[in-house]
């Protein structure tokens, strides 16, 4: 197989190469004794809180428009009890993760890819390198590992949203309580929906961050490189977590966990 | 009237070598940048580097830091192989070694005091935070900018960025400093002030010096010795009056606008 110079096989693969690279080197400093601890926080804090409402905003909208939009179907078939079940096991297992997912690398993973080129552009990165600091584990190895943490956090807050939007939904059409609705919510979810969809989105997180600081740190050529770093974190951290997803399911399956 | 430059900058004031670059080699890809540099600098003296715009100036002193990494020759720093050294150990010695950049880089998202706070936090020299204050204090009063403190550089002006990277580069009182380009881009009153700032910083601290610059007003300010760089290589070395006398074309060049 011919890789020209310059065409998009070869761009690919320097791509994949550089990436691979910028993995292995957040593994080999992820676990370093000097962890820069105030700045994993602030991070954490700045992406988590940062998130948040957008996320608690789409996560509403979503369990809102599932339930709404599912009932007909579901009236169809004489199946209008299985709502709640039929809702709970959708947010939880996929759409939430996804969805929560592609906000956060759209939000936080452009962010980082914006914030970092333009460090790197303005020689802040190589200022931070000649004082002695070493900007990889101080810039990258905390938005990393923050990203990591709390994607996680936002899907487990975001599928507890949505749930309760469902019940909102339910209740637009028939009055139900929420205790029978919760019963019936946690009587549909099993650790086979639970677990693979907290898994993965630990993925989806490190994705975020790995993709946004990796387009940070190789941003070229001035601002235009900024901006299009930012566009390309998005871009390539989309792509990834839908791979991811592809991959979790398979996994899943072969499990015997769907 | 101004004072003459050999009342300004003495001769060659120690025999103590701190820098000795030895056929200094670079390349990016065919591009040949250093082609054998060799140069020496003592203690407490300072050279400056001239050249033309694209020359490999800021090449040459960002190999010497290992921002860049030489594809042949020796750099001795401070007694130390810096080709040779681990991570760890080139951190330690880059504490050493100040570097003034052209573009000031100064942590946009900090204030000018954390700016000043952030090469001390990793160093022995901030043990406890009323060092940390005194230093930082130190440092404004010396740039005369002590009423920045609270100010982002956004809100600063050219010069000003200037000077509080200065106080940024020496707060960790390096022995060898390294500027690129100090002037650049400056009016001549505040460039003229910069260096002057440079001179008197310098004999505060006691520092060594390599100026990289094509301004030969930086030199006859500033210089004990000029080092020129030509096609990669250390094409002559002298006084700013060795240089003045000169009939080298190439040499002569330098002195067209003066």
């Amino acid at each position: 197989m011919k890789t020209e110079r310059g065409g998009p096989l070869h761009a690919f693969l320097l791509e994949t190469g550089g990436f691979s690279v910028f993995v292995a080197r957040f593994f080999r400093n992820a676990f370093h004794r000097r962890f820069e601890w105030r700045e994993f926080v602030r991070q954490s804090v700045l992406n988590g809180n940062g998130s948040l409402p957008l996320v608690a905003v789409t996560a509403f909208i979503m369990g809102l428009v599932l339930t709404v939009q599912s009932r007909p179907t579901l009236a169809r078939f004489g199946a209008e009890s299985m709502l709640p079940a039929m809702v709970a096991v959708s947010v939880v297992r996929e759409i939430v993760p996804v969805i929560t997912a592609l906000i956060c690398a759209g939000k936080i993973g452009s962010g980082m890819g914006a914030e970092l080129g333009s460090m790197k552009v303005t020689e802040q990165i190589d200022a931070m390198e000649v004082s002695g600091t070493n900007p990889f584990r101080y810039l990258a190895v905390t938005r990393i590992w923050s990203t990591t943490l709390m994607v996680p956090l936002l899907v487990i807050l975001a599928s507890g949203i949505a749930i309760w939007a469902s019940w909102i939904g339910v209740n637009m059409k028939d009055p139900l309580s929420w205790q029978l609705f919760y019963r019936q919510v946690f009587d549909a979810l099993s650790l086979g929906d639970v677990l693979p969809a907290f898994i993965k989105s630990f993925f989806f997180g490190f994705v975020v961050g790995a993709v946004g600081c990796y387009k940070g740190f190789t941003t070229a050529k001035g601002t235009e490189g900024v901006g299009r770093s930012a566009h390309n974190a998005v871009v390539m951290a989309s792509l990834l977590i839908f791979i991811i997803d592809l991959l979790a399911v398979q996994i899943t399956d072969i499990l015997g966990l769907n | 009237m101004e004072e003459s430059h050999a009342a300004r900058v003495s001769a060659r004031p120690s025999q103590e070598k701190v820098l000795s670059l030895r056929g200094l080699e670079l390349a990016f890809g065919s591009n040949k940048v250093l082609r054998g540099f060799d140069l020496d600098l003592y203690r407490g003296e300072n050279v400056m580097v001239l050249g033309k715009s694209g020359s490999g100036k800021s090449v040459l002193i960002k190999c010497i830091v290992r921002l860049l990494m030489p594809t042949g020759g020796s750099i001795e720093v401070l007694g130390h192989d810096l080709l040779g050294l681990d991570q760890e150990e080139l951190d330690h010695l880059r504490v050493r070694i100040g570097f003034l950049f052209q573009s000031s880089a100064l942590y946009d998202s900090m204030t000018v005091e954390q700016n000043l706070r952030f090469p001390l936090r990793r160093h022995w020299m901030a043990t406890t935070p009323g060092e940390a204050e005194a230093l930082v204090t130190e440092m404004l009063a010396a740039v005369g900018l002590a009423h920045t403190r609270s100010l982002y550089p956004s809100e600063l002006s050219g010069g000003m960025k200037r000077r509080i990277a200065l106080a940024r580069t020496l707060i960790l009182k390096p022995e060898i400093v390294l500027y690129d380009e100090p002037t650049t881009g400056l009016d001549p009153i505040t460039g003229k002030e910069i260096v002057e700032l440079i001179l008197e910083l310098q004999k505060t601290y006691g520092t060594s010096s390599i100026i990289i610059s094509h301004d030969l007003h930086v030199a006859r300010l500033a210089a004990n010795r000029i080092a020129l760089l030509h096609e990669g290589r250390n094409y002559a070395e002298g006084t700013y009056e060795e240089f003045r006398a000169s009939q080298d074309p190439l040499i002569q060049n330098f002195f067209i606008f003066m």
